[in-house]
C-alpha cells in the first residue's frame, strides 16, 4: 500500500456538483484516485455513486467543479472523447447490446483498439481483414480472462446475470483502458463468484489498470481495495484506508444506522 | 392464351416495382439500423428522380450517368437534412421528417422549371429489368459489406444503446450522419429507378405512397438485417398484386391487414437474426435438461 500512496493521482474530482431538479445528487464532492490502485467507492443507495461515475464518463456533465484525468479536464468532454483518453466502465444495471453475440459485444468494446479505418474496413482491404482478425483474437483473449470464452457465439442476453456482468467487464477492457470504473460488479453474485471478480480486479491492477469500483460488500472492500471514498447524500463522508473508513462511526451510522431504524420500526408494528 | 400473356405482363412489372421499392426500403433501413426513424427517404427519392429525369431529358446524359448523379444528389441532400435533423430528439425527428415529405411536394409543385410542376415530367428513356437487378445487387453488396465491417458493429451498438456506445469511443452522431448519407444515396438511386420505370414523374410520385411502402416493407421484412427490407419490399409489392388477381377490391385492405398482423405477431419482422440466437439458447437449455434427466435415470 505504501507503493500506491507514492503514486501520482490519476483522477481528481474537485468540488463537483450535479443537481437533478432541486436535489444535489452529488453536492461538492472531492475525491482522488491514485494511479495503479484499486479504489473503492462506497455509500448507501442513493448516495450519488452512479451519478459520479456518469459524470466521470461524460454521460452527465457537472453543474460545478472540475474533473481531471491525467492532467486533462473532463467536464466538457463528450463520452467518446473520454473513452479515447482511456476511461471505460461497466453499468450497475447490465447494459449489454440486445441481439449481439458475446463476442460481438466485446468486439464493440474494442472499437478504439482497431487500426483499420471505417472505410477500409467496409472495402474489406487485406490490411483491414488482418486487423479485424487481430482484434477478434484480442476479444477472445479478454473473454478467456473472464472465463466466458466458451459462450463467444451465444446471444449475450440468454446468459445468466453473473455471466453478463463478466462479459461487460471484458467489453470494458476491449480498448485497453487506463482507468476502469466498475459500478457494483458483484451485485447478485454469490461469494465464490464475487471473490473471483475481486481476484480479477487485482490481476488487472497488477497489469497496470487503475480501478474505481462501487462495492457494497464490506468484506470485499477491505480485502481488495487499496483505498476508498465513502459518500452519503452526495457528499464525502470518509476517505482513505478501507479498514479505518468502515470503522468510522459516521460510516457505520450511514450504512447500518438506517437498517437499525428499519428493524426498530418493524418491531414497533 | 391472352390471359396468360396479361398475367406475365402484370407479373413482370410487379418485379420491377418490387426492386424499386427495395431501394426505398434499404434507404429507410440504412438510418433505422442506427436507431433513426426518418421518412426523408421520400425527399431523397424526389431529388434523385427529378435529377435523373432532367439529366437524361435536358442534357441527354446516359442513363448510368444519370443514376450516378441521382445517388450523389440524394447523398448531398441527406448531408443537409442530417446536419439539421440530428439535433432533434428521435420522436421529433420522425415528425420533422414527415413534415419534410410535405414540404418536398409543395416545393416540387412550385418549381416547374426543375420538376415540371403540376404537369410533371416525361422521362424519355427506360431501363431493363436486368439493369435494375444488377444495380440492386450492387447496392445489396454494399449493405452486406457494411454489415460485416466496423461500421456495422458500431451502428448496431448505437441503435441498441447510444449512450453505452459512446462510452466505448463510438460517436453516435458520426455513425448516424454516415447512415443518412447512405440513406440519401440509396434513396436517390431508388427515385431514379422509379423515374425510369414509370417514364413519367410528378410531385405526387414522391409522396405519401412511397413513405407508406418503405416503412411497411422495412417493418414487414425486419430492420435488423439488410436482407429484411429486400424481402419486405418483395412481399409487400407482390402480395397486393396477387391478392388483386383473386379478389380485385381487396388490395389496400390486404396491405393494411398484413402490416397489422406482422406488427402484432412478428414485431421484429420476418428476418430476425436475434430470433435464431434465442431459439438456439432455448434448444441448449432443453438439451441440458435432457442430459440431466438421462444421468439421473
Ligand atoms: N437521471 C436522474 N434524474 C433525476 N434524479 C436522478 C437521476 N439519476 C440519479 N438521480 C438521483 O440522484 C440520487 C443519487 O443516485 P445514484 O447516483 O444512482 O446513487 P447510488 O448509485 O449511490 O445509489 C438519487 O436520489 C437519485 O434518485
Ligand atoms: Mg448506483
Amino acid at each position: 500500500m505504501l507503493e500506491v500512496a507514492s503514486q501520482p493521482l490519476l483522477l481528481e474530482v474537485n468540488s463537483v456538483v450535479k443537481r437533478f431538479g432541486g436535489v444535489a445528487a452529488v453536492g461538492g464532492l472531492t475525491a482522488h484516485v491514485r494511479q495503479g490502485s484499486v479504489h473503492g467507492l462506497i455509500g448507501p443507495n442513493g448516495a450519488g455513486k452512479t451519478t459520479l461515475i456518469n459524470l466521470i464518463t461524460g454521460l452527465l456533465h457537472p453543474d460545478e467543479g472540475q474533473i481531471h484525468f491525467a492532467g486533462r479536464h473532463l467536464e466538457k468532454m463528450k463520452p467518446q472523447q473520454i473513452a479515447g483518453l482511456g476511461i471505460t466502465r461497466t453499468y450497475q444495471n447490465v447494459r449489454l447490446f440486445s441481439g449481439m453475440s458475446v463476442l460481438e459485444q466485446v468486439m464493440t468494446g474494442c472499437f478504439l483498439e482497431r487500426k483499420a479505418g471505417l472505410f477500409s474496413s467496409f472495402l474489406g482491404l487485406p490490411s483491414a481483414r488482418n486487423d479485424w482478425k487481430r482484434v477478434r483474437e484480442h476479444a477472445m483473449h479478454l473473454l478467456k480472462r473472464v472465463a466466458m470464452d466458451h459462450t463467444a457465439d451465444e446471444l449475450a442476453e440468454t446468459l445468466s446475470y453473473g455471466e453478463q456482468r463478466r462479459i461487460e467487464i471484458a467489453r470494458a477492457l476491449g480498448s485497453n483502458p487506463r482507468l476502469l470504473l466498475l459500478d457494483e460488479p458483484t451485485a447478485g453474485m454469490n461469494h465464490a463468484e464475487a471473490t473471483a471478480v475481486g481476484l480479477l480486479v487485482h490481476e488487472l491492477r497488477d497489469a497496470g489498470i487503475t480501478i474505481l469500483m462501487v462495492e457494497h460488500n464490506m468484506g470485499l472492500v477491505t480485502e481488495f481495495c487499496d483505498s476508498c471514498t465513502v459518500m452519503n447524500f452526495g457528499q464525502l463522508l470518509a476517505e482513505g484506508d478501507p479498514r479505518s473508513c468502515i470503522a468510522n462511526p459516521d460510516v457505520q451510522e450511514a450504512y447500518f444506522g438506517r437498517k437499525n431504524d428499519a428493524e426498530r420500526i418493524k418491531s414497533l408494528r | 392464351m391472352e390471359a396468360l400473356f396479361d398475367f406475365w405482363a402484370a407479373y413482370g412489372s410487379t418485379v420491377t416495382f418490387a426492386m424499386a421499392n427495395a431501394f426505398f426500403a434499404l434507404s429507410t433501413y440504412a438510418v433505422l439500423s442506427t436507431g433513426v426513424l426518418s421518412f426523408t427517404t421520400v425527399t431523397f427519392a424526389a431529388i434523385g428522380g427529378f435529377l435523373a429525369a432532367q439529366m437524361v431529358g435536358q442534357f441527354g446524359l446516359h442513363v448510368y450517368l444519370a443514376f450516378l448523379i441521382a445517388g450523389i444528389g440524394g447523398g448531398l441532400g441527406a448531408a443537409v437534412v442530417a446536419s439539421l435533423f440530428l439535433r432533434l430528439e428521435s420522436h421529433w425527428m420522425a415528425l420533422a421528417s414527415l413534415a419534410l415529405v410535405l414540404i418536398t411536394r409543395v416545393t416540387a409543385l412550385n418549381t416547374p422549371g426543375l420538376t415540371g410542376g403540376v404537369n410533371g415530367l416525361v422521362v424519355p428513356v427506360t431501363i431493363s429489368q436486368f439493369e435494375l437487378f444488377v444495380l440492386l445487387t450492387v447496392t445489396t453488396l454494399v449493405f452486406y459489406r457494411l454489415h460485416n465491417s466496423w461500421y456495422g458493429l458500431a451502428s448496431r451498438a448505437v441503435r441498441e444503446d447510444a449512450a453505452v456506445a459512446s462510452t466505448m469511443g463510438i460517436s453516435p452522431y458520426r455513425i448516424q450522419f454516415t447512415a443518412f448519407l447512405i440513406s440519401g444515396a440509396v434513396g436517390g438511386l431508388g427515385g431514379a429507378a422509379l423515374a425510369f420505370t414509370l417514364q413519367f414523374i410528378s410531385p405526387d410520385t414522391y409522396f405519401i405512397g412511397i413513405a407508406f411502402t418503405m416503412i411497411a416493407s422495412t417493418v414487414l421484412g425486419g430492420s435488423f438485417h439488410w436482407f429484411g427490407p429486400i424481402v419486405g419490399a418483395l412481399i409487400f409489392t407482390a402480395l397486393p398484386a396477387a391478392m388483386q388477381a383473386v379478389v380485385p377490391a381487396v388490395e389496400d385492405v390486404a396491405k393494411g391487414v398484413v402490416l397489422i398482423l406482422i406488427m402484432v405477431f412478428l414485431p421484429r419482422g420476418l428476418i430476425d437474426p436475434r430470433a435464431i440466437g434465442l431459439r438456439r439458447a432455448a434448444k441448449r437449455r432443453r438439451d441440458i435438461e435432457h442430459e440431466a434427466e438421462k444421468t439421473h435415470a
